[in-house]
């Protein structure tokens, strides 16, 4: 008896998952916004199939269950570059047919991988208020020198560019942190700057929060994507980028493995690397292009506000590599290092 | 077992049935989730069932044993060799790349020691053959050990060398958790006592306005909090216009808001049990205390609050445990120094995908929690003696 009512109950809950229509996944807000009209209505009118969104929060725990489960709710999704790399690790996302979506060499590199495209570059660095601050701070010296821009201080609780930032601030040049973060000594180093300002700071968890605290002067500094504050000074703000020495890194789209509109895989994928399509994206929403050749179908105005042309000659690479090798072990130690 | 002799009949066995079986469905659905997450705790994972060959091979034979891991990864498939490298760089970081790189090219390598060194040089290092020889069972206690800080030394004995980072969480949740309920009995036991007693107009008035917080969303709640008592918020610009102060407070992001918005949500949970218990107390005992020549303090202690101590501790117990496992709301108006276990279980679940640690978390928590009722139904069931006090 029990067996036939959980038996119904799974039937019930099953049956409108297979008429469902394709679900896409993204971070929300501006950002979901402007991938809708670039991506998402050009995909529905090309495939001809309708297509409902939802809100992505990070993390592979959705996914695997998912996957595990056998009840894939979600088609494609927008991950962070070193979580797209765990989840085709883990067996979570479908393979990609490059032969057959073609264009890998007009990507950046390392945004075509086996499971996932690179498609937002992202700036992360810091930000300061223009109305607090009128002899701006320069670089990440000038974010850990509590003595020249006093106040407290935004930052994500994670280690993630929290430790680069922390060695370039310390005099490591952007194209050697990894190296430097992989020795235990590098490590200290980095927590050593922290250091120097724990005291200040205020921890952030979704990205509009800097702009918030900013804005309102409830912090004097913050680290933030570069996106973020470009849109807000767009609406006015009195917010600035700091471009020296910010760490660029992609996300990417990816499909969780067993989605039933596995035969539109590449007609997505094509649809997100078109340059004409991220160009829209770009000009919509300040992130850059995972193709080389949308830039030509951006004005100068919007590049400066990009992580892209003159505002990268000196930004370090988030490696993907070396995150995931050391996330797990690195987060330990920033929480127990953040919670006494 | 002999036949009764009255057997229920068929219209009476199926009303048995009826009445225990969602007595049942509800038992195992309860106990289900938990059992499976006692078991998570101590699951090795993919990484004690996938290394086969490698816990057959002789130890002493470093060939036999690169060959035999060699063997165990192309008999993996790649969500296989995944979650391995997940559970082997829980234990050491940068196994994952190490595994998952030989593993791409696991046919390729010459199946000796001597071939994986050749191919990366790390193989050469005994901490990841360490690794692996210690994580060979199907069952571990590595979650348990992490969590409290307690190692299993080579003979077998529990030391306490680890990292104790969990258990000071732990210990910071029961204080918050103390102080929480502290500060939500003292403040709802007078709006209990004016539901009760006050005049039925301004007792709705009180009612209501407790039950429109109990129905409103607790991120809406929280989020209030953040928006009065932020540096810039109404708070602080309050008390700067009326001068009291001359800097904003820090009244956010630190313990204090963590326990003035845990307290805001949870003090229905309190007002509602103590309301309930001090409507029952007649009004006239309060008078007839008083022509008896007793005082209105001495009323008070004396006749209204023992009587209402019943009410105080069904409180009290409720609140303390939901306060236990809150997440989001200290998590958006605490510090990181205010974030309760929750929020680590949360965290190994949504970001590393270490259910196992998550489940240690877990049973750690329910552990807390059973000791606690245990020793208040002990403390009840002392007091209930003849001879006890109440």
């Amino acid at each position: 008896m029990k067996v036939i009512g959980i038996a119904t109950l799974c039937a019930v809950v099953a049956a409108p998952v297979a008429a469902r229509d394709v679900t896409i996944a993204g971070w929300g807000g501006n950002y979901q916004d402007a991938q809708r009209e670039a991506y998402f209505k050009p995909f529905a009118a090309k495939s001809g199939l309708n297509f409902t969104e939802t809100t992505y929060l990070g993390g592979l725990a959705e996914i695997k269950a998912m996957v595990d489960t056998n009840n894939v709710s979600w088609d494609f999704l927008i991950m962070g570059g070193s979580e797209l790399q765990l989840a085709c690790d883990e067996g979570l996302l479908e393979p990609l047919d490059w032969d057959a979506i073609g264009g890998k060499d007009d990507l950046l590199p390392g945004a075509a991988i086996d499971c996932g495209v690179g498609n937002v570059v992202i700036g992360n660095g810091f930000a300061y208020n223009s109305e607090v601050f009128p002899t701006p701070p320069q670089d990440w010296k000038d974010f850990f020198d509590r003595d020249t821009f006093p106040g407290k201080r935004g930052v994500n609780n994670t280690p993630q560019f929290n430790l680069e930032y922390a060695l370039m601030a310390d005099g490591v040049p952007p194209d050697q942190i990894y190296e430097v973060l992989a020795t235990p000594e590098g490590v200290d180093r980095a927590f050593a700057q922290w250091d120097k300002i724990k005291d200040l700071l205020q921890y952030w968890e979704s990205g509009a929060q800097p702009v918030e605290w900013l804005a309102s002067n409830n912090v004097a500094l913050s680290t933030a994507y570069n996106g973020r504050i470009i849109m807000a000074k767009r609406e006015g703000k009195p917010l600035e980028f700091v471009w020296k020495n910010h760490v660029v890194n992609m996300d990417g789209w990816a499909m969780v493995k067993g989605s039933p509109y596995k035969d539109h895989l590449t007609e997505f994928m094509q649809t997100v690397n078109d340059p004409e399509n991220q160009a829209k994206f770009s000009s919509l929403m300040p992130y850059g292009p995972s193709n080389t050749l949308a830039a030509s179908h951006l004005s100068p105005e919007i590049v400066a506000g990009l992580p892209a042309g003159d505002n990268i000659t000196e930004a370090a690479f988030m490696s993907d590599a070396f995150w995931i090798d050391h996330l797990d072990e690195l987060r330990e130690r920033w929480s127990r290092w953040s919670t006494q | 077992m002999h036949a009764s002799p009255r057997r229920p009949g068929g219209a009476r066995l199926a009303a048995l049935v009826l009445l225990v079986l969602p007595l049942a469905i509800y038992s195992f659905l309860y106990l289900m989730p938990i059992g499976s997450m006692v078991a998570l705790s101590v699951d090795n994972g993919e990484l004690g069932r996938s290394l086969i060959a490698f816990r057959d091979a002789d130890p002493a034979d470093a060939d036999a044993r690169a060959a035999a891991l060699l063997a165990d990864l192309q008999a993996m498939d790649a969500g296989t060799q995944g979650a391995t490298a997940r559970g082997l760089n829980q234990n050491l970081a940068g196994f994952r790349s190490l595994f998952l790189n030989t593993a791409r090219k696991s046919g390729e390598i010459e199946p000796t020691m001597a071939g994986l060194v050749a191919f990366d040089p790390r193989w050469a290092e005994e901490q990841y053959w360490q690794v692996m020889d210690r994580n060979t069972a199907p069952f571990t206690l590595r979650h348990f050990g992490q969590a409290t800080g307690l190692v299993l030394d080579d003979n077998g004995r529990l030391t306490a060398g680890g990292d104790d980072i969990y258990v000071q969480i732990m210990w910071r949740t029961l204080m918050i958790a103390v102080q929480v309920t502290l500060v939500t009995l003292l403040i709802s036991y007078p709006l209990a006592y004016a539901v009760a007693n006050a005049r039925p107009r301004f007792a709705g008035f009180v009612l209501v306005a407790v039950l429109m917080s109990f129905w409103t969303s607790i991120l809406v709640r929280t989020t209030a909090w953040v928006i009065l008592l932020q540096t810039s918020g109404l708070v602080n610009a309050f008390l700067l216009w009326t001068g009291a102060i001359a800097e904003p407070l820090q009244l956010i992001f630190n313990r204090f808001g963590a326990i003035v918005s845990m307290t805001h949500v949870l003090l229905p949970f309190a007002i509602i049990p103590m309301m309930n218990v001090m409507r029952t107390i007649p009004k006239s005992q309060a008078d007839a205390s008083r022509s008896l020549g007793a005082g209105p303090i001495e009323t008070f202690l004396r006749v209204y609050f023992p009587q209402t101590i019943r009410g105080v501790a069904v409180a009290a117990g409720t609140v303390f445990i939901l306060a236990l496992g809150f997440y989001i709301t200290p998590s958006l108006t605490g510090g990181p120094r205010d974030q309760m276990v929750s929020f680590y279980i949360a965290a190994f679940v949504k970001e590393s995908l270490n259910w196992g640690m998550a489940s240690a978390l877990s049973v750690l928590l329910l552990g807390a929690v059973l000791v606690i009722v245990a020793i208040y139904g002990a403390a009840r069931w002392a007091m209930a003696r003849p001879g006890g006090r109440a």
